[in-house]
């Protein structure tokens, strides 16, 4: 085929026919006949003047509020003494309440602000009744302010303080430092607690020695409150002891413990509250006193020392047990002991709190012996030393105790010679502050020693008047000696011992200490220095303590030394330890250079009983 | 009216505390002449609901703290105060629901007790005289203004106490 053929060749085409009419398939959904139907509309009339539609009617009711209430026991009243004839009513210094002259409380102006003492729930009160029944009280200013509760000085803060806080307490122990007024706000709290029916009937024991300054104290703070000391015979002891009715009755720890002992079980007086002067008397938990005070019932116990511990921080276990805040026999260790001191302890001391108090100057006067005394001093200690070596196993504690009590009644005065370096510097002492109209008082632990003075210084000092206070003193005659010293211008030497005049006391007139010996317990001795050294001293107390050198008592003061150290530290938080702080056998042998036998050790304290 | 007897003068303080969430608790505290506590009544919280907000307006908290609250404590308490004392206008207004003169305790003017002076309802002007002699039985130095410290610590105390329970 040529190419013109190719083009002149006529294509053949063909033509085939699709069908746009597609089939379709209807399911029958149902909605097929609303889908088809042509809407129809029907319109409705609505009338535009609608009748008023009255709504839910609200009428206002009241709402209930549901209460919570409290009532406070009504509080007991008492008779106000009558003032004595003799005594001027204007001799009390009636208080202003709290903000009385005081600026800026509530806006006044003006006037001076007084801080208010607000009384404050325990720790361990859970109920809310018992809560607000403390929140709702008056400041403690105000409740004592010469409104309802005359007060014949003003309390310093820190009273107010340890008053708030003993109201609220069940258990407690007060062992602010001596001197600061422990009895005023033992007595203080106790009286409100009276007054707002807080209680009713309470027991109050101390040593004998200090039952009419208790009385005193109760006579001058609290003169409405019923105070009666049991004394007398048997039965009118038991009488005292079982009598109904409301108020304070006032013992010594003697006759408790007798007394208790008289009663069976089922008889035993109850109290709402128990309180111990001078706790340290219960010290050891086996002793038939601090078993006695644990027997006795009451609601509330508290606990009055300034010096809880004394030697070894286990007797503070004691106390806590009278106290009922641990287990009988129960020991807790230092932590725990610590932990319960914050619950239960209130203890201040004159430094933090009496930052104003005049200073008290310690004189540590290091004297030689004199020339017999000498001679008479190292013969006995020579021999003594030789006898003790003799004694070999069968040496004992006490053995040496008793050389060391013969070396220091030899340092204090020869008893063939009678001569003394200690007296010597006394009367020197004594005759500038008898001239000055000055008062001292001078501790020795044997009352025999302090009658010797007595006469040594009626003849060598003129008109230095000494008076004796120790426990050989009838009881009737000490409160006579003691007002004597006070108020006789002339009298200026009061010769006590340590186990009598070392507690209790108020003797802040005297500007002098004198410790002619040493005792065995820096404890004691600071009891012993604050009888003068307390609130209300004027001016400066001048502390001298006799110490003879190479003798006993200067070994002796250095282990003092170091025991009071001790006692500050555990007392103050500061580093504890289990060491006992008592002299031990050890201790008592090393002033000898002698080795204690093994059988020997252990920390039993050792000391004389008290004059 | 007879005037209240002097000795045994019994004060009413009433006071309330806003709480955070809305509404209050009142407490009354009805103490001797000297401000030593007789009794203590507190409420619970007491809230007021939208209706009683949207219809009582600016009279709400009159009527919350005087009506609700202040009358009803007045009603429990057992110790009858002879006065209440108030520290503001709002619970003034429970006057008009109790048979006791109600105060409202202000430094100066009114009628002098204590350290403080008493404002009272303007509508129950005799309130004044029937107070008069009682108000001398009242130690001049008393702080009138403390007592109110107390019951709203103790209302806290209250509410902690119940805080601690839910």
């Amino acid at each position: 085929m040529s190419p013109s053929e190719l083009f002149t060749e006529r294509p053949e085409f063909a033509t085939a026919t699709v069908s746009l009419d597609l089939a379709t398939n209807v399911f029958a959904t149902g909605l097929n006949g609303a889908i088809s139907r042509p809407p129809r509309a029907e319109p409705t009339a609505i009338s535009l003047i609608d009748p008023p539609q009255v709504a839910e009617r609200w009428r206002p009711t009241r709402t209930r509020v549901l209460t919570v209430g409290l009532t406070f026991p009504a509080g007991l009243e008492f008779v106000p003494p009558k003032p004595a004839p003799d005594e001027q009513q204007h001799t009390l210094r009636k208080l202003l309440p709290p903000g009385a002259n005081v600026p800026g409380a509530s806006g006044d102006g003006g006037k001076p602000v007084k801080k208010s003492t607000r009384l404050k729930p325990p720790a361990d009160a859970l109920s809310l009744q018992d809560r607000l029944f403390y929140v709702l009280q008056p400041p403690l200013e105000q409740w004592l302010s010469g409104q309802e509760l005359v007060m014949p000085f003003e309390p310093f803060p820190f009273q107010y303080e340890g008053i708030a806080w003993l109201f609220s307490q069940e258990a407690a122990l007060l062992a602010d430092e001596m001197g600061l007024g422990k009895t005023m706000q033992t007595i203080t709290a106790m009286r409100l607690l009276l007054r707002s029916g807080q209680i009713r009937r309470a027991l109050l024991v101390c040593p004998k020695p200090l039952i009419p300054n208790w009385q005193r104290e109760f006579k001058t703070w609290a003169g409405e409150l019923p105070v009666t000391t049991i004394e007398g015979d048997n039965a009118r002891r038991k009488m005292i002891w079982t009598m109904p009715g409301n108020g304070i009755l006032l013992t010594n720890y003697e006759l408790m413990v007798r007394d208790v002992a008289e009663f069976e079980e089922h008889e035993l007086p109850t109290f709402d509250l128990l309180v111990l002067d001078e706790a340290q008397r219960i010290k050891n938990r086996g002793s038939r006193t601090a078993q006695t005070a644990r027997g006795i019932k009451r609601r509330r116990a508290w606990a009055l020392t300034g010096t809880p511990i004394e030697n070894r921080p286990d007797e503070l276990s004691s106390l806590y047990e009278f106290l009922e805040v641990i287990a009988p026999s129960d020991h807790p260790d230092l932590r725990q002991l610590t932990r319960l001191a914050e619950q239960y302890i209130l203890r201040r001391t004159k430094d933090l709190v009496m930052k104003d108090m005049p200073p008290r100057l310690d004189r540590d006067e290091y004297l030689s012996l004199a020339p017999a005394q000498e001679l008479a001093y190292k013969t006995a200690e020579k021999d003594g030393i030789v006898q003790l070596n003799e004694m070999g196993e069968t040496i004992s504690v006490q053995h040496v105790f008793e050389l060391v009590l013969r070396l220091k009644q030899i340092s204090n005065y020869d008893p063939l010679t009678g001569e003394s370096s200690k007296l010597e510097r006394l009367c020197a002492d004594m005759e500038e502050i008898a001239a000055s109209g000055g008062k001292a008082i001078l501790f020795s632990q044997w009352t025999r020693t302090l009658d010797w003075i007595n006469k040594q210084i009626i003849e060598r000092v003129e008109n230095c008047n000494p008076l004796i206070y120790h426990g050989g003193v009838p009881n009737k005659q000490r409160e006579p000696i003691l007002a004597k010293f006070k108020d006789d211008p002339d009298s200026h030497l009061l010769l006590m011992s340590y186990g009598t005049g070392a507690v209790g006391l108020n003797l802040q007139f005297a500007g002098y200490v004198f410790l002619f010996d040493r005792w065995w317990n820096p404890a004691v001795e600071d009891q012993a220095i604050n009888r003068a050294h307390r609130i209300g001293c004027k001016s400066q107390v001048i502390v001298t303590k006799f110490i003879c050198k190479d003798t006993v008592e200067e070994r002796i003061d250095k282990v003092l030394a170091e025991k009071r150290a001790l006692f500050a530290a555990i007392l103050g938080g500061g580093e504890q330890t289990n060491a006992s702080l008592s002299m031990n056998a050890s201790e008592i042998f090393g002033l000898f250079d002698l080795k204690a036998p093994v059988k020997q050790g252990g920390l039993r304290a050792i000391g004389p009983k008290a004059a | 009216m007879a005037a209240i007897g002097t000795t045994d003068l019994k004060l009413g303080f009433l006071t309330a505390i806003e709480l955070a969430g809305g509404g209050y608790v009142g407490g009354l505290l009805v103490t001797n002449r000297f401000g030593r506590p007789l009794e203590f009544q507190c409420t619970t919280p007491v809230r007021p609901n939208r209706t009683q907000e949207i219809l009582y307006g600016t009279t709400l908290r009159s009527f919350v703290l005087g009506e609700l609250i202040g009358k009803t404590l007045v009603e429990k308490s057992a110790v009858k105060p002879d006065v209440v004392l108030t520290e503001g206008d709002d619970l003034l207004e429970l006057r008009s629901h109790v048979a006791q003169p109600v105060a409202v305790v202000e430094q100066n003017g009114g009628l002098r007790i204590g350290r403080h002076s008493l404002r009272f309802h303007p509508s129950h002007a005799d309130d004044h005289s029937r107070l008069a002699s009682s108000a001398e039985s009242v130690p001049e130095q008393a702080d009138l203004f403390e007592p109110f410290e107390r019951v709203r610590e103790a209302l806290h105390e209250t509410m902690k106490a119940s805080a601690a329970r839910v």
